[in-house]
């Protein structure tokens, strides 16, 4: 995520929590650490974009902030490890979570694992765990909607690979094999991209994705279309 | 002065634990995002007039939230509904009337005020009682005053497991099998309090 310019972003105030401290600015929020109710929490503060007309801007952080929320309930329900949520402020548009306090992302265990040169084989197991929870996902008919390793964390020790889901703020509800085909297409272009040689282990990921999901097949099929589609791909003939 | 440093040490760990900012045994916690604001909770055991106190709650003659303690898991669940309560009623944006009843209101799992009120606010057979209280730049709190409508024992908030009815709170809450192996019960309450206006 580029950082959009402190222009706007410098408007809006950090939340006061004990402890603050900036994590990350991305190009749609910013993320802060701190004490929260007396717990180590992490605020989400959606910042508006300026070059947005107002009443558009208003509408579309609030239902990002609307739609995370949401997704994140959805996703406990159906027992897939996320986030708690602490409290939703639809004023500033800010989520207050839970802090995985220690937390690697998944990004950064693939890559110091593969620099490590050591034992490559917990990287299949992640990424057969990787698969069985978005089979689980998407047979809840919740799209992530911005699938990435970066997006996924480890609870400490990482090698338990006890995974949560973070950042669900594209996220949406659909049935539909294509939404969920273009979900995996996301992560596929996002992994191959990010982490050099990982052919097989997308391809362990997709194997158990389709034995743990029951409505699977048709997601595939059209997970194979898109890729037919994608950029740069000639649709002639 | 090993002995010294000993000592030293000992007293900073009772004050910087949280589990003994309980003074005097009830629990005090300031809001973040309020600074003016601090919430206490006082819980009662062994009580005798819940009746009267449900009355003069209703009557709006306690300055406080009266909550049945067997639907409380950890002081965290208070400290979320309240917060949330604050928050709306700074911004005129509560459903409920009152702040208190806003309290009551937030720790429900769905939407319908009159259910919450009944199940999370006292009944007049309840033995336990908790009671929070909000004090802010334009309240400030009689802790004395209160504890002394309550005709009970007040007991210190580590003794709340006691009288947490963990069966009822399930039932309740409705947590799926699911979610009881990704997180413990307080997660799937805090989850459901704090998300239950998108759903």
């Amino acid at each position: 995520m580029m950082a959009d310019g402190g222009g706007e972003a410098g408007e809006v105030p950090p939340p006061p929590l004990e402890g603050l401290q900036l994590v990350q600015q991305g190009a749609e929020a910013r993320l802060y650490r701190g004490r929260f109710l007396g717990r180590a929490a992490v605020a989400k503060l959606r910042f508006p974009k300026r070059y947005r007309h107002p009443a558009l801007e208003e509408r579309l952080s609030r239902r990002r902030t609307t739609q995370e929320a949401r997704a994140l309930l959805r996703c406990r329900r159906a027992g897939i490890s996320a986030p708690v949520v602490y409290f939703v402020d639809y004023v500033s548009n800010c989520i207050y979570l839970e802090d995985i306090v220690g937390s690697t992302t998944v990004r950064d265990y693939i890559t110091s694992v593969q620099q490590s040169g050591k034992d490559t084989s917990n990287l299949f197991l992640l990424a057969e765990k990787i698969g069985e929870a978005l089979a689980r996902m998407h047979d809840e008919d919740l799209i992530h909607g911005d699938l990435t390793t970066s997006n996924m964390l480890l609870r400490p020790p990482a090698e338990e690979l006890d995974l949560v889901l973070i950042d669900f703020g594209l996220s949406f509800i659909s049935g539909l094999p294509e939404d969920k085909g273009v979900d995996l297409y996301v992560l596929e272009k996002a992994f191959l991209s990010t982490h050099p040689n990982t052919d097989m282990l997308f391809e362990a990921l997709l194997k158990k994705y389709s034995t743990t999901s029951k409505k699977s097949s048709p997601v595939i099929k059209k997970l194979d279309e898109v890729r037919l589609r994608g950029r740069k791909r000639s649709m002639v003939g | 002065m090993f002995i010294n440093t000993l000592g030293l040490a000992v007293v900073y760990w009772f004050k910087t634990n949280p589990l003994f900012c309980y003074k005097m045994q009830h629990f005090t916690h300031q809001l973040e995002l309020f600074p003016d604001c601090s919430v206490t909770l006082i819980l009662f055991n062994d009580v005798k007039n819940a009746a009267a106190l449900r009355k003069k709650a209703m009557e709006g003659s306690i300055d406080g939230a009266l909550i049945n303690p067997a639907m409380i898991v950890d002081p965290f669940q208070i400290l979320v509904a309240t917060n949330k309560a604050v928050h709306l009623h700074r911004i005129g944006k509560m459903k409920t009337r009152t702040l208190y009843t806003e309290i009551i209101f937030n720790l429900s799992p769905n939407n319908n005020i009159s259910d919450a009120l009944k199940k999370f606010g006292i009944s007049d057979s309840d033995s336990a009682v908790l009671i929070v209280l909000i004090e802010d730049r334009e309240k400030t709190v009689n802790l004395d005053g209160i504890i002394s409508e309550v005709e009970g024992q007040q007991v210190s908030l580590t003794e709340l497991h006691k009288i947490t009815d963990t069966a009822k709170v399930k039932k309740m809450y409705k947590l799926t099998p699911q979610e009881e192996k990704i997180g413990t019960l307080l997660d799937g309450i805090i989850c459901r309090m704090s998300t239950k206006d998108t759903a």
